[in-house]
């Protein structure tokens, strides 16, 4: 009990805090009083558009940007400290970046080794890595004969090789065809299982909700939620999602009749998602179906995340 | 990982990137290579020979014209009634030439004036010469006696080996200018390569911007470094073949080789890169678009300084060869120089390389602040005034 009781303590300690961090480039208000904290073991997704201010924080949390306002801890190793130890801290770039004209395991070496890990070491591991990825008999050839995948593969072994308590991936899945997205994800799983706690953005919501306890939904630099992943399906397991797919001219004047849709979304004049609440009159929204002009197929499901990140951006 | 710790492992991986013996290996046989090419197939071709041109003589009644040419060309008599028909078969025969004595005046033709003809100008003086003293009735030994230069008695401040040693401090000039066109390559292609290449993002979340210009500043320095003393060995190696060549002892070599010069010089110049990569980075990290930039022209700024410092050389102890020698942009070169070839006083040199090292210290600073702002900056190039704002921003 008592054990159990320790590693639940242990399992809620908070390696990072962020107190209302707020940016401003030229006019633009890139963020705007955000505040989350994270604690060990988490897998924890920032999601947003592009744009929504989510590379913002993260350059702002490895102090390659300041923030103009707000406060932020790092706590991964008992201490606290503004600016997070190198040794500790894996980091994915969104924009990808790794010396073309080098070979790959000298590059994969050096990543590591100016994070503190043993040259030797970080070349051993290095080529467990690249065994794993399958491209071990590469290990010695320049990065850019490789294909865009590929280099992102190198560019991921490159935030982990050194084994951080703390990796931060941004757009970790950006570019990846749907077969290496999923060995990402395994691999994003794996390494958390090994102690690392996970700070990842994306804007691919399928594919966080696969992997992440927990999500920041950002928009225009804003909170839209903060919390566990179960928490905000929970809040939405009473609602339905109504998609109409148009094979012929959608007129979006007909959707006024669907009074008791929460949210109408129309996606690219082709798709219309209309949520509904508990409390809708089912007879009501079938019989405005009914009378809709234009040819379409139907179908139900619950709320996933996608839908949830649009309600909130339309309701904030 | 501490700081030194960082900066070594950056210095390191800077200095692998840049310097690579085999390349420069290659280099060094290749420029042997086209040197021993040159030396030898320009001495080939100006070698003496004997000319291709035929001399024909007309009227040299008593041969003396004859006699002087006939060891240098081959020399043939003309028959007067051939002299028409001969020049008009020059066209024909272009290596013919006649010379026509008429009245104490020689009258030359040929095809075209060539090195073959200025060669026989230079008999023809001879022959005049000889002529001339006949008239005279003046012995050879009488014209080489009016000829001699006047007897002198030389004695100059700037002896043999000060000459040797304004020598050696040109060669300096030329290690500094060698090491700056290099910092100023290797430089740019690190810093605006790695900013196109976004991986200046990677490496700033792993160490700090101090750390990363640090070691990139020492790291392209130790490149410049290593450069220098591989030419500087090869060019006292190519001395020593030289003189072989010509005769000359081999020791002649360290007439040249000033050792207290040489040992100025080294933290001097090892001083001097150090400013000039921090410049040069610091350059470069506000640059977005190489191809581009109006900035890029700033990277040939080192130069004017390094090429300044020759001014020394005319006066060494000038009000400017003195400012030149304390102002750190050009003192590096200037006091090695001066001191190579003037007297300069210990607490100057030591005045100079504080400044050195004091001027290193800030620009360094103020590289890396410039660099820490300015990373993330790959659309806009920043302009004069916000690079400015960089320096003071805390």
């Amino acid at each position: 009990m008592l054990k159990n009781k320790k590693n639940f303590d242990k399992m809620q300690k908070k390696v990072l805090r962020v107190e209302s961090i707020s940016k401003t480039f030229s006019s633009v208000k890139a963020l705007n009083n955000i505040s989350f904290s994270i604690n060990q073991g988490d897998i924890f997704a920032f999601l947003g558009p592009n744009g929504a201010g989510k590379t913002t924080t993260l350059r702002i949390l490895l102090d390659i940007i300041k923030a103009d306002d707000g406060q932020i801890e790092w706590n991964s190793d008992g201490n606290a400290h503004r600016i997070p130890k190198a040794n500790q801290i894996g980091y994915l770039p969104e924009e990808r970046g790794l010396y073309l004209d080098i070979p790959i395991l000298k590059s994969l070496t050096y990543l590591a080794s100016i994070r503190g890990m043993d040259k030797t070491e970080a070349k051993k591991s290095a080529l467990e890595w690249l065994e794993r990825l399958g491209l071990a008999d590469r290990a010695k050839e320049k990065l850019q004969v490789l294909s865009k995948g590929n280099q992102q593969k190198i560019q991921f072994i490159a935030s982990i090789l050194h084994k951080p308590i703390f990796a931060i991936l941004d757009e970790p899945f950006s570019g990846l065809d749907p077969l290496n997205q999923e060995l990402f994800i395994e691999f994003i799983r794996e390494i958390n299982n090994q102690g690392t706690t996970i700070l990842l953005s994306a804007h691919q919501m399928q594919l966080v909700e696969k992997i992440a306890n927990k999500i920041f939904l950002i928009n225009k630099g804003e909170e839209l939620y903060n919390g566990s992943l179960s928490k905000i399906y929970k809040t939405f397991e009473n609602k339905k999602i109504i998609e109409l797919h148009y094979k012929s001219a959608l007129n979006e004047n007909s959707l006024k009749n669907f009074k008791e849709a929460e949210n109408i979304d129309v996606i690219e004049n082709s798709i219309v998602k209309l949520t509904f609440g508990q409390n809708s009159d089912l007879k009501t929204v079938l019989s405005n179906l009914a009378q809709l002009e234009g040819d379409f197929d139907i179908s139900t499901h619950k709320p996933d995340l996608h839908d949830i990140f649009l309600y909130l951006v339309k309701n904030h | 990982m501490n700081y030194i710790k960082q900066i070594i492992t950056v210095t390191r991986w800077e200095y692998s990137r840049f310097f690579k013996p085999k390349n420069e290996a290659i280099g060094i046989i290749i420029m042997l290579l086209l040197s021993g090419s040159l030396y030898f197939g320009g001495k080939y071709a100006l070698s003496e020979s004997m000319p291709e041109i035929k001399v024909f003589v007309l009227n040299d009644n008593n041969g003396t014209l004859t006699e002087i040419l006939k060891n240098n060309f081959t020399v043939q008599q003309l028959a007067p009634s051939q002299k028409d028909i001969f020049i008009k078969g020059l066209n024909e025969n272009k290596n013919n030439v006649l010379l026509d004595i008429k009245n104490g005046t020689i009258e030359l033709y040929a095809y075209k004036n060539n090195r073959d003809i200025k060669k026989l100008k230079t008999y023809l003086d001879i022959y005049n010469q000889q002529i001339e003293m006949q008239k005279l009735g003046l012995s050879a030994e009488d014209l080489a006696s009016v000829l001699s230069p006047a007897s002198t008695k030389e004695t100059f401040i700037i002896k043999d080996t000060s000459r040797n040693r304004l020598i050696l401090s040109y060669f300096f000039a030329g290690l500094m200018i060698l090491a700056v066109f290099l910092s100023f390559a290797y430089q740019f292609t690190a810093i605006t390569g790695e900013k196109q290449l976004k991986i200046t993002e990677q490496i700033v979340s792993a160490i700090s911007p101090q750390v990363w210009m640090d070691g990139k500043i020492l790291g392209i320095t130790l490149t410049g470094i290593s450069s220098m003393i591989t030419y500087s060995l090869l060019f006292i190696l190519g001395g020593v073949i030289y003189f072989q060549f010509t005769g000359t002892s081999v020791l002649t070599i360290l007439e040249y080789l000033h050792f207290p010069s040489i040992a100025l010089f080294l933290p001097f110049a090892l001083m001097g890169v150090l400013i000039w990569n921090a410049i040069l980075a610091a350059i470069a990290s506000v640059i977005t678009d190489p191809n581009n930039s109006g900035k890029s022209s700033l990277m040939m700024l080192p130069l004017v300084f390094v090429i300044a410092s020759f001014l020394v050389t005319r006066d060494p102890d000038s009000g400017l060869s003195v400012f030149l020698s304390w102002f750190p942009l050009t003192s590096a070169t200037s006091m090695p120089m001066r001191w190579a070839i003037t007297e300069v006083g210990i607490s100057q040199l030591i005045g100079s390389f504080l400044i050195l090292l004091l001027t290193f210290y800030l620009i360094r600073k103020i590289a890396a602040k410039i660099f820490r702002v300015s990373i993330l900056l790959t659309g806009k190039e920043p302009s004069w005034s916000e690079v400015y704002k960089f320096v003071r921003m805390k």
